[in-house]
């Protein structure tokens, strides 16, 4: 025990005197965080520019652009009603713009007295950029409302945005915040180990070490148990700018603790049994390059595995790090404990396999 | 006499395509310093790493400390200390906080006054609080010392220890490794610099191509193998030479000077008087004794230049 906290202590003063460690173990996760809180938190997300070519420029047009700008998701922009309209678009790079006819208030005194007309509103725009999508419900719910006052007739089918019963209720920062200490559990230790074991090999510290009486399992407990601790470390920073700064109401449950201490013993190991194949620092980077990018965008640490294509979710199932992104995210968000237990299992399980191949395959002596 | 510290018999390590080492038989006695002495590849390190426990032998038997190294290294690792070939300390420690680290994975908890005994024994008490990455060459091999030092080691390997230092930190760090002599310590040194074995060791084994090629001690080795002393006309250039040879006497050249071995000890008083007698110009006339150079040239056939074998 005393060898594991004295190899603990000197790799920690060591990882702490590294300023590019601990940029990307404390630093970095919160800047993630800042930044991706800052573009889709409610908070700070603005309504999408609509321009408007009212080539009708009557009260009803106007009356239309008014109802537009009170849906609060849009804001409208004019575009002269004299300009062409898609070279307009093209020459200022407009993601989405709306063309009111001329004969547009016509049309809707024509329908008011009875004779059936149709007006169309031309929205163009670039269709993969969500700015589009947000524009067109804007748009058709407007288009909706005019054409009930038309018919006067009244709204039959209602929604009620509710939350539910018993849920905190959620912002983005609650369903967000568990993916990046999952991206955490990955990147820090997964890394981490990678670059010292090649440093450590390089550098002939394994042999040196293998003179010792610190066995392997002991050094690799050794950074496990020191990663535990800066990852708890990172979590408790993440979570206080989560509460100071997007109003975070996800709780770091003692489920997360678990999943937390669990993920970390599990790609501190992998790490290390990467170590295996790595001779140098270059290949060392280049092998958790290799593994750890896709996974933390495959794993579902920025976006929900539901939302990717039917073969992507069944590889996500062979990932360590979906069980622990739907893990923290099932406890500290959901509240729902016996998901997530299921979640902390399959990763134990991976843990041990990896620690059990690091411990065995990593080979400090020469052949 | 009790049971050699170090004790190699018929000793091999073969790889698919090479001999690393080609069953090679020596002991080392208490309180000895022994050196391996050999160029780059002549099979030093693996040797001593066989007996570090950190390789196994393809056969033969290598006992340390009285155990077999292939299955009871672990039983003595405490009381032997290693300092590995190009030894690089971790970076973002400095000497005093390496020697505590190093002396808790044997078990041992040093004292702050062992600690500071330590770094003072290796001359760094003036840089114990500085980070390793600023300490220059010939100071981080100190520090290398003082850690294999922390279990207070019957035996420590150096494993060429001087290699890439200057001249000045070379002899610095020979003073450490003879006062660590003179306090009992059993060494094994590793080297391809033949003027630090002879002056550190007292027996040598020269190995070429995995085997022990000549084996005692320094001057045994040059009195056998050293061919007698040389005598030096420097500067005479390729005239002197030549008025040399015309006298009968076998000589070469080497750069401006000429070279004129004797072989025999009691041949020097003629030699020089035969030699002064002759007219032609040069800077000096001087004696060498014969060193170890002279006998690994003998030996292998070659000089050996920072490990290299000169062709």
């Amino acid at each position: 025990m005393n060898r594991i906290l004295a190899d603990m202590k000197a790799f920690g003063t060591q990882y702490l005197r590294s300023r590019v460690g601990t940029f990307f173990a404390l630093v970095f996760p919160i800047l993630l965080i800042l930044l991706f809180g800052a573009i889709f938190g409610s908070s700070g997300s603005s309504p999408v520019t609509l321009y408007v070519q009212d080539v009708d420029n009557s009260a009803a047009s106007h009356a239309f652009t008014d109802a537009l700008n009170k849906t609060n998701v849009t804001t409208t922009r004019a575009i002269p009603s004299s300009a062409d309209f898609s070279q307009y678009i093209r020459d200022h790079s407009i993601n989405v713009a709306l063309q009111i006819p001329s004969g547009f208030q016509v049309a809707l005194a024509k329908a008011q007295n009875g004779t059936r007309v149709t007006v169309n509103l031309t929205l163009a725009g670039d269709q993969t950029q969500s700015s589009y999508g947000i524009a067109v419900s804007a748009v058709d719910a407007v288009a909706t409302a005019f054409n009930l006052q038309v018919a006067k007739a009244a709204p039959v089918v209602n929604v009620l945005p509710t939350s539910v019963p018993g849920l905190r209720h959620l912002t983005y920062i609650d369903l967000f915040l568990p993916g990046i200490i999952g991206f955490t559990i990955l990147s820090t230790p997964l890394f981490g180990m990678t670059a010292i074991c090649a440093e450590y090999r390089s550098r002939r510290y394994f042999k040196l070490l293998a003179t010792t009486k610190l066995s392997k399992p002991e050094w690799l407990a050794a950074k496990v148990v020191f990663h535990i601790i800066l990852l708890f470390a990172s979590v408790a920073l993440m979570v206080l700018v989560g509460i100071l700064v997007f109003g975070l109401k996800a709780v770091v449950t003692p489920m997360a603790v678990l999943i937390i201490i669990a993920g970390t013993l599990e790609f501190t190991s992998l790490g290390m049994a990467l170590g295996i194949f790595v001779r140098d620092p270059e290949t060392g980077a280049a092998i958790a390059n290799a593994i750890g990018f896709p996974m933390m965008f495959l794993a579902g640490s920025f976006f929900p595995v539901d939302a990717m294509p039917a073969f992507l979710q069944t590889g996500a199932r062979f990932l360590p790090l979906t069980y622990i992104n739907e893990g923290l995210r099932a406890t500290m968000t959901f509240a729902n404990d016996a998901t997530a237990l299921v979640d902390l299992l399959v990763t134990l399980g991976f843990a041990a396999v990896f620690f059990v191949v690091a411990a065995r395959g990593l080979s400090w002596k020469s052949k | 006499m009790g049971e050699p510290v170090i004790d190699v018999r018929d000793l091999s390590k073969h790889y698919a395509d090479i001999k690393a080492i080609d069953g090679i038989t020596f002991n080392v006695e208490k309180g000895e310093m022994f050196s391996l002495l050999g160029p780059n590849g002549a099979g030093k390190t693996t040797t001593v790493e066989i007996l570090e426990g950190l390789r196994d032998p393809t056969s033969g038997e290598a006992r340390v400390l009285g155990v077999d190294v292939r299955t009871g290294y672990r039983k003595i690792r405490e009381r032997v200390g290693v300092l590995p070939q190009d030894f690089e300390p971790f970076d973002r420690l400095q000497p005093r906080e390496a020697v505590a680290y190093w002396a808790q994975l044997f078990d041992r908890t040093l004292t702050k006054k062992e600690i500071d005994d330590l770094i003072s024994t290796v001359g760094l008490s003036d840089r114990a609080e500085t980070l390793a990455m600023n300490l220059s060459g010939g100071e981080k091999r100190r520090l290398g010392i003082a850690m294999s030092l922390v279990g207070r080691p019957q035996l420590v390997f150096l494993d060429e220890p001087t290699t890439g230092l200057d001249p000045g930190a070379r002899r610095e760090l020979w003073g450490l490794i003879r006062q660590l002599k003179k306090e009992g310590t059993t060494i094994l040194l590793t080297t391809h610099y033949l003027d630090e074995a002879e002056q550190l060791a007292d027996d040598v084994a020269i190995m070429n191509h995995g085997k022990i090629v000549a084996r005692g001690s320094p001057a045994e080795l040059i009195a056998q193998y050293g061919r007698g002393s040389t005598i030096v006309l420097a500067g005479a250039g390729e005239d002197g030479l030549r008025a040399v040879q015309a006298r009968g006497i076998t000589a070469e050249l080497q750069g401006v000077d000429v070279v004129v071995k004797v072989p025999v000890a009691s041949d020097m008083r003629r030699m020089l008087e035969k030699l002064a007698s002759i007219d032609t110009p040069l800077n000096e006339i001087y004696t060498r004794r014969a060193s170890l150079e002279d006998v690994f040239l003998s030996l292998v056939g070659a000089r050996m230049q920072e490990g290299v074998l000169a062709t």
